[in-house]
């Protein structure tokens, strides 16, 4: 074995002393890390080239109707660039709807964050084409009939059957989008947020009818139209299926129930659940789930947490306990220590890439702080690696803020994995210092404490500052952007 | 990104702009025939090609004239869908036919409307000797401008 523990053994537990589990076997048998990577490669490269394409295709749509020859004057060509701008536009907000599906294979590619990430970088360009769209069709059809722009929109939303439907949309849009922008998201509550983000759906829905009926490129009979109805249908459908449905199926599958609350620290909390057919939501390692505990006043809030211990599952049915380990961090955490056991759970996921899934490498480097230790815990009981091949760095003000640490001791005991215990105060005034005062006055980085790192998988978890210098580290020390897999834990 | 991912992607995009290209062009040479099919099949008896080709008229003006009859042509109005025109045949002072010279077709959309709308139009003027009909309804815009080619040409009639 090979576990050494570095400056000091761990503080006894808060909670009256560690469970002894039996640890889930890890599937033996070499593992090729490095094919799954190139393998995720290829996904991700396949669905890069189908975004795009998809951009390209919905112009195809218009230049297939002989739209770029029919331009033969300044209305003409003022319309042309209003149909283009639409076409685009709406294809950006169908994208950005399926990123935020949560399809299984987008969150496999590039994880949940990521996807996300994208999903944000789109809204302005598609609102600014939909905009685009708007003024540019107003002031081409009204050069075609010698009429402003606005007494051009004014006969359109009057005359024209679902044009109406189509301003509301634009308006629906606008205020999805600027209610998105950070600034804005900041002074208004998450929840405030997200209602106004629902309004999406009706913004898409009530722009459909005019994209049909109005738009010539799609007029009964072509095959752009049946194109269009097809990737509004699998959008929705997907949107459905994996928003809505998966999550009822799963929910009613496990029939989660809260059976223990325990208190692990001052403002953090276990909460133990049991359920069925566990064994199916095993080997997630650090993958997060979508958690809505069914409780007067709680129940539509959504709370995005990892497992902080892998599914025991026994008997027949899988029943068995799962846990999650919650700190204090705003009003709906705190309510989460007053569960009451028997509360019932709905659950979602497992979402992201922190598991092995995102592995390229056979070492692995784990680095934690705080409550984003927590997800380092499952990760390291089920992610496949030899003894000798993992190094734990958990990092906190003290001992005490080392949630689970005695377990983590526990699981590095029994698969060989170095464990470094970096507590103390952080280097005042240094905003690029993610370790201890201590260990910077020593000369210590991150090289020092897992001399392998460039060639290993690096997880880091904790909160959204220190993450980043824990990241910029590592790229210092020779780890590839591939290697480095982050979750953000601060939302 | 990866340059493998951005480079198939900058392919793969191109290749189905060409193709659309390609099938745009096709389209283009196929929906003028369509276009003046759907004049004709609204014209009446003859389809006088070389006069909806010349769209010289942008006012009212006769074409021949005796003292109670000929043919008159209205003023050309441009829509957002294409532009229409029309012409009368009066005999006796009253209006024997009204021919579409040319009716809003930019787009397969629009001809079906046209297609729909302009016998409708053309027997309620007949009906009422008049622009002083009903509009089409879903054909707004084109009925519209086709009352108001029709206005020009009675006016250039003086009936």
């Amino acid at each position: 074995m090979n576990s050494q523990l570095m400056p000091a053994p761990p503080a006894h537990s808060r909670s009256g002393g560690p469970e002894v589990r039996t640890y889930p076997a890890i599937p033996a048998g070499p593992h090729n890390f490095a094919s799954q990577h190139r393998r995720r490669r290829l996904r991700s490269d396949a669905l890069t080239v189908t975004a795009w394409s998809s951009v390209a295709a919905s112009l195809a749509l218009w230049l297939a109707d002989g739209g770029a020859r029919g331009i033969d004057s300044a209305a003409s060509a003022f319309t042309a660039m209003g149909i283009v701008a639409g076409l685009a536009g709406m294809d950006l907000v169908l994208l950005m709807l399926l990123l935020a599906a949560r399809i299984p294979l987008i969150d496999r590619t590039i994880g949940h964050d990521r996807a996300l990430e994208f999903h944000g970088k789109l809204g302005k360009p598609s609102l600014y084409l939909l905009l685009a769209h708007g003024l540019l069709i107003a002031v081409g059809y009204g050069m075609a009939e010698g009429l402003d722009p606005v007494s051009e929109s004014v006969a359109l939303w009057v005359q024209v059957p679902d044009m109406w439907l189509a301003f509301i949309s634009m308006a629906l849009f606008l205020a999805v989008v600027i209610t998105s922008l950070v600034a804005v998201r900041r002074r208004f509550p998450y929840e405030f947020w997200y209602g106004v983000h629902l309004l999406t759906y009706a913004a898409v829905a009530t722009s459909i009818p005019h994209q049909f009926s109005v738009g010539a490129v799609f007029a009964e009979g072509t095959w752009q139209r049946w194109y269009w109805m097809a990737i509004c249908v699998a959008t929705g459908t997907a949107l459905l299926f994996f928003r809505v449905l998966q999550p009822v199926l799963a929910t009613y599958r496990h029939r989660l129930t809260v059976s223990r609350i325990q208190t692990v620290a001052p403002g953090v909390v276990n909460i133990e659940m049991s359920g069925r057919q566990l064994d199916r939501l095993t080997g997630t390692g650090g993958r997060f789930f979508v958690w809505r505990f069914l409780a007067p006043g709680l129940w539509w809030h959504p709370h995005p947490f990892s497992l902080s211990a892998e599914p025991l599952a026994h008997g027949l049915q899988g029943e068995g306990g799962l846990r999650i380990t919650v700190r204090n961090l705003g009003r709906g955490s705190a309510q989460l220590a007053r569960l009451r056991p028997g509360t019932k759970v709905a659950v979602e996921g497992p979402y992201g890439l922190f598991g092995t899934a995102a592995r390229t490498r056979d070492k692995v480097v784990m680095i934690g702080a705080g409550i984003g230790i927590t997800p380092l815990r499952a990760l390291l009981e089920s992610t496949p690696f030899s003894p000798g091949n993992a190094t734990v760095l958990l990092r906190g003000h003290s001992e005490q803020e080392l949630y689970l640490s005695v377990e983590i001791l526990e699981i590095c005991r029994n698969r060989g994995a170095r464990l470094f215990h970096l507590t103390g105060p952080r280097v005042d005034g240094d905003p690029h210092t993610w370790l201890p005062e201590e260990a910077v006055r020593r000369g210590h980085t991150l090289a020092a404490y897992a001399p392998d790192i460039s060639e290993s998988d690096v997880y880091v978890c904790g909160p959204a500052g220190w993450a980043r210098n824990v990241v910029a580290d590592a790229r210092t020390a020779g780890v590839r952007a591939e290697q480095i897999h982050h979750e953000r834990f601060d939302w | 990104m990866t340059v493998r991912g951005a480079v198939s992607a900058a392919l793969a995009s191109a290749g189905i702009l060409l193709a659309g290209w390609q099938a745009g062009a096709q389209v283009a040479e196929v929906q003028a025939p369509v276009a003046a099919m759907s004049v004709g099949a609204t014209g009446g008896a003859a389809a006088g090609d070389g006069t909806s080709g010349t769209g010289s008229t942008d006012s009212g003006s006769s074409e021949s004239s005796t003292a109670a009859g000929g043919t008159y042509t209205g003023a050309s109005v441009q829509t957002r869908f294409g532009s229409v025109q029309v012409q009368i045949t009066v005999k006796a002072g009253a209006i024997t036919d009204v021919k579409a010279l040319h009716l809003t077709d930019d787009d397969r959309k629009s001809v079906q409307i046209s297609n729909r709308a302009a016998p409708l139009l053309r027997s309620e003027a007949l009906a009422a000797q008049s622009a002083n009909v009903q509009t089409i309804s879903g054909a707004t815009v084109t009925s519209d401008a086709y009352l108001t080619s029709l206005q020009a040409a009675i006016d250039a009639a003086h009936l």
